[in-house]
């Protein structure tokens, strides 16, 4: 296909993600690195109310000749990012310390760092349990009986196509307080309050991930195996080869290029980790990345500093992808 | 040999059903408790029998106008379904043709693009939408699914794509046919079950999306997942019974969806993913 | 398009209608005859659902109203009001703590002359206004308080005094844990953290003798020998809830009361009325409310004083007048009857019952507005992330605290409310 043609077919879908992807992640930087701030004078108020009257010294924006609150807005570089990875230096009385105090926690708790990890963990923690699982229940599905197949693929697929938030709630509800997986294990003797401190919350969101994403892995790892050349199979049972050994030198390698897209998938979604935590967590004990950037933004309504974390969020999944999209594309490159 | 094979099969089936049965365990006391009362549904200890009642449904569906939240997630899915692949077919057969490096930069850029928590493009978008005075409308938010979902629209069509062999696109040209007439007469009928595939999985996202539809969408536009995720922080046993109504009913479609089209699913991939 | 959006205002509208009492008289706000189209946006508590039914059962003609109910309204409203264009709501219903922030960066319109125009058609109360500096700033229609809910049942059995202090709390917490073989976690409060946590500490903290800020400056104070002691008085409370305590929201300390498995717990007001009802309570009639006790003797009540109110944008579209009186329609006497006790009413005409009448005992207890200052938010957040392993004894408070304190100079120094460099 020549160049033009390329061009005219591919135009639309690309001026779609030019303006409403590319674009708003420049504005992010920008945001980033910017900061406007309203210049705050003291003032005495009298403020009354259904509760009375109360005399009230705050602060208030000074205004312009039309009413609105005049803005500084200035170049802030890298302060915003600064301030998220901890490295600011400033106690509680406004002096400066020395640059071992860690961050303004003062005692080396950094909350992005902190999400950073988890997400890391929460990643690396599915990948394996998704691809093993998927590929057992694969190849188990392809002994299954044709007449229970469909419903067995069906019921299979269901915690992938349900609905993120209505998945992660309906587990939390099956793990609360007096829910029913808390009873069946108070009847063998263990008592454990999911919610409550960080290692069994950050156990139900990981068991979150691997029960929504196995079925991916599942199906495509289930079609790809309906490709598996049925005559090197069949030579290598004639070979005198094992079970095992069939599924290790023709299945398997059959199979690799998809395991390399499911984790390639997996990996982008799971660095984005957001429903369960924003569910079964709330950001207590346990925040991931994106949800971070998502408080900052609109429970601390900072725009800017939220674009900081965005930004730094990106960073990330960029030093983790490239490997893989350079091998995935290597793939493809090979079987053109 | 023979009787330890069928009992291998029999633990097999027994096996995977139970694992099935478990997997879906959540989404079964989901829907038992949504036709409880509050006060058995969160029971404290646990009530296994509990008086059956359909109140919740009524509350939600009549009360709350949840029809309307309905249609408009009827209305932004079917949209983005269609024009996700009607975009992304365009370019996915571009970039299955295309042998440039410019297609494999831009590929890799678009992939990269899926990576993009989708909580760091909402500052943008309002400033965005605002200023064109477009916000609290269902063409901004299909707009916006749409070109959240190209990357791996056009990723899963260009390898269906790749599949079919060039010489059919050069025999429909030799015939007379330019390449636009070749791609919509010739190609596109040939990759219908791989549209089918892709525009399942679009479906699934325009579906399920709960972060963008909130931001977006206000009152009587709000989609589903938007409209029960209100009910359900809005500090009341009410209110939180109806989201759990609308929790599963936001289910019953996505279940009807997986029976009827398992089929096509699996060999729609079959066909086309093989490759990755 | 256009058929779609007459077919959705017609669906709403005639629901709107279903809902309202079938003695109402057709709504001023119809028979006025506006032409505009309307956007608000309020929280979704159970009584912004009513009130929004309300206010699109003006719908009709040129008037169409759209009522945005979201949980993150805080932002919704911080954004379209700061926004340089037009602002996307005309109006919005804000509690105190989101008023002030807003009413600091000056991006109020003052209603004053609006209330002057349409106050006496519309029987607006004084008690309703809030006024800075005599200019009316927001209509306030609902109030809110903290109280302590207690089964009066348990407490006439063992015959325990109503506590005043949290000490008399927790003695009536130890002496039912051994009585009531029941009830292992008498008390249920709202210790989830982040937000909630950080109300409780504001409230006990207060209630010490504490401050947040340094008089007349933004400077913190919360770290200070109070705060520690609001801290170890927290701690205290701890044995005696459940230890999923600190994921607890309000919905499930209300559920520990509603199913018996607590006595007693300092909650929101607005939520007495759902212990009498059997859908969703089983301790119908057994629980009485009283003012939140005092951190220490001599303290005021740990509770604080909330209202919520309409505000109108300093940016918002030229339609004012309009969303005036859509506004003082969806508040007027008739819709505060119908809904009588969905929240406690500021109106005059509220008929409190048996469970509408915390504001009246905090006001008594002596508790005190939530703090007006706009820079509070920021510190309230900062404290709530590190209440949790404070309290729990994970960080030593006393370091907890300063570093909240020196994350909130940070915040506040990126908001302009510190400036640096000075003290």
């Amino acid at each position: 296909m020549k160049r033009k043609s390329f061009l005219q077919f591919s135009a639309p879908s690309l001026l779609l993600m030019l303006a409403l992807l590319a674009f708003p992640m420049l504005m992010t930087l920008w945001l980033s690195v910017c900061n406007c701030t309203p210049q705050m004078a003291l003032v005495t108020v009298q403020q009354t109310g259904p509760f009375g009257a109360t005399t009230v010294t705050t602060q208030r924006a000074k205004v312009d000749a039309t009413g609105r609150a005049l803005l500084d807005c200035s170049f802030v570089g890298l302060n915003f990012y600064r301030n998220i990875l901890g490295m600011d230096k400033s106690n509680a009385n406004g002096n400066e310390t020395s640059p071992t105090k860690q961050g303004s926690a003062g005692d080396g708790y950094n909350e992005f760092i902190g999400a950073l990890r988890f997400t890391l963990l929460y990643t690396i923690l599915t990948t394996p349990f998704i691809l093993v699982g998927g590929l057992a229940m694969a190849l188990a599905m392809n002994h299954v009986t044709h007449r229970l197949k469909g419903l067995f693929i069906a019921a299979s697929l269901l915690p992938f196509i349900i609905t993120p938030v209505v998945g992660a709630l309906s587990i939390k509800w099956l793990f609360r307080d007096d829910g029913l997986v808390p009873y069946l294990l108070q009847q063998v003797g263990i008592q454990v309050f999911w919610m409550a401190q960080a290692w069994s919350a950050q156990l139900l969101v990981i068991f979150y991930g691997i029960w929504h994403v196995m079925p991916f892995a599942f199906i495509v790892f289930y079609a790809g195996l309906q490709g598996v050349p049925q005559d090197s199979l069949e030579a290598a049972r004639l070979d005198g080869a094992s079970r095992w050994q069939q599924f290790r030198y023709v299945t398997l390698p059959h199979l690799a290029s998809l395991l390399v897209f499911v984790t390639l998938i997996h990996l982008m979604d799971a660095y984005r980790v957001f429903e369960p935590v924003l569910v079964l967590t709330r950001g207590a004990f346990t925040t991931s990345v994106q949800y971070l950037t998502y408080a900052v933004l609109l429970e601390e309504n900072n725009a800017y500093k939220a674009s900081a974390a965005a930004i730094l969020t990106l960073i990330g999944i960029g030093v983790l992808l490239i490997p893989l999209l350079r091998r995935t594309w290597r793939e493809q490159r090979g079987s053109d | 040999m023979k009787s330890s094979t069928i009992t291998a099969r029999i633990a097999l089936h027994l096996g995977l059903g139970a694992w099935l049965l478990l997997a879906c365990l959540p989404i079964f006391w989901m829907v038992l408790i949504s036709l409880r009362d509050y006060v058995d549904a969160f029971s404290s200890p646990l009530k296994w029998v509990a008086p059956i009642t359909f109140e919740n449904y009524r509350r939600l569906w009549v009360a709350q106008a949840f029809y309307l939240n309905f249609f408009n997630t009827a209305v932004v899915t079917l949209s983005v379904v269609t024009v996700s692949l009607t975009v992304g077919c365009l370019a996915g057969y571009a970039f299955s043709r295309y042998r440039g490096s410019l297609g494999f930069w831009l590929l890799l850029v678009a992939l990269a693009f899926r990576a993009i928590p989708h909580s760091t493009l909402l500052p943008a978008f309002f400033s965005m939408f605002d200023a064109m005075g477009i916000r609290n409308t269902i063409f901004a938010l299909v707009l916006v699914l749409v070109a959240i979902n190209q990357p791996f629209t056009i990723w899963m069509l260009r390898s269906f794509f790749m599949h079919i062999p060039a010489e059919l696109d050069e025999a429909a040209q030799i015939d007379g046919c330019t390449r636009a007439q070749a791609f919509r007469r010739v190609i596109v009928p040939v990759m219908w079950p791989g549209i089918v595939t892709t525009g399942l999985f679009s479906f699934l996202l325009a579906y399920n999306d709960f972060l963008l539809s909130s931001a977006l969408t206000n009152g009587e536009k709000m989609t589903m997942p938007a409209a029960i995720a209100n009910a359900i922080t809005a500090e009341s046993e009410t209110l939180l019974m109806q989201g759990v109504a609308g929790a599963v009913s936001i289910t019953i479609p996505l279940i009807l969806l997986v029976a009827f089209f398992q089929k096509q699913i699996v060999s729609g991939l079959t066909q086309g993913a093989v490759k990755g | 398009m256009r058929r779609r959006n007459l077919l959705q205002a017609a669906l709403s509208s005639g629901l709107a209608s279903g809902v309202m009492p079938s003695n109402a008289t057709e709504p001023l706000c119809r028979k006025a005859g506006l032409q505009a189209r309307l956007e608000l946006v309020a929280n979704s508590f159970p009584v912004m659902q009513h009130l929004a039914k309300i206010a699109t059962g003006c719908n009709g003609g040129d008037l169409q109203v759209n009522f945005k109910l979201t949980p993150r309204v805080k932002y919704e409203v911080e954004t379209a009001f700061a926004s340089a264009g037009k602002s996307p709501f005309d109006a919005a219903v804000v509690s105190a703590g989101v008023f002030s922030d807003l009413y600091a960066r000056s991006q109020i319109y003052p209603l004053t002359d609006l209330v002057r125009k349409y106050g006496a058609r519309y029987q607006l109360e004084e008690r309703m206004l809030v006024r800075m500096d005599g200019e009316v700033m927001a209509i306030a229609f609902m109030q809110n308080t903290q109280n302590l809910y207690y089964r009066r049942d348990l407490f006439e059995r063992h015959r325990i005094a109503i506590p005043a202090t949290y000490d008399q709390m927790l003695q009536a917490a130890k002496l039912l844990r051994v009585k009531e073989p029941g009830i292992a976690n008498p008390i249920a409060q709202t210790f989830a953290q982040g937000w909630d946590l950080a109300t409780e500490f504001t409230n006990l903290l207060f209630s010490m003798g504490g401050r947040f800020f340094i008089p007349g400056s933004a400077e913190p104070a919360f770290h200070s020998s109070e705060g520690v002691s609001t801290v170890a008085l927290m701690r205290s409370l701890l044995p005696y809830m459940s230890p999923n305590a600190l994921s607890s929201n309000s919905d499930d300390v209300m559920n520990q009361l509603q199913q018996g498995r607590a006595a007693m717990g300092v909650l929101w007001a607005s939520r007495a009325a759902r212990m009498d009802d059997p859908s969703a309570s089983r301790v119908i009639g057994l629980i009485d409310f009283a003012a939140a006790p005092a951190a220490r003797l001599g303290g005021t009540s740990a509770a604080h004083l909330w209202w919520d109110g309409v505000v109108l944008p300093r940016n918002g579209p030229a339609q004012r007048e309009a969303t005036f009186q859509v506004l003082m329609e969806m508040l007027s006497a008739d819709s505060v009857a119908a809904g009588n006790d969905l929240t406690i009413w500021v109106r005059g005409n509220y008929k409190p019952g048996r469970t509408g009448v915390g504001v009246e005992l905090a006001m008594a207890g002596g508790a005190k507005t939530w703090p007006a200052e706009p820079f509070f938010t920021l510190a309230h957040a900062q404290v709530g992330k590190v209440l949790a392993d404070a309290i729990k004894g994970i960080r030593d408070p006393a370091q907890a605290l300063a570093g909240a304190a020196a994350s909130y100079r940070l915040a506040a120094i990126e908001k302009g409310y510190i400036r640096e460099g000075h003290a």
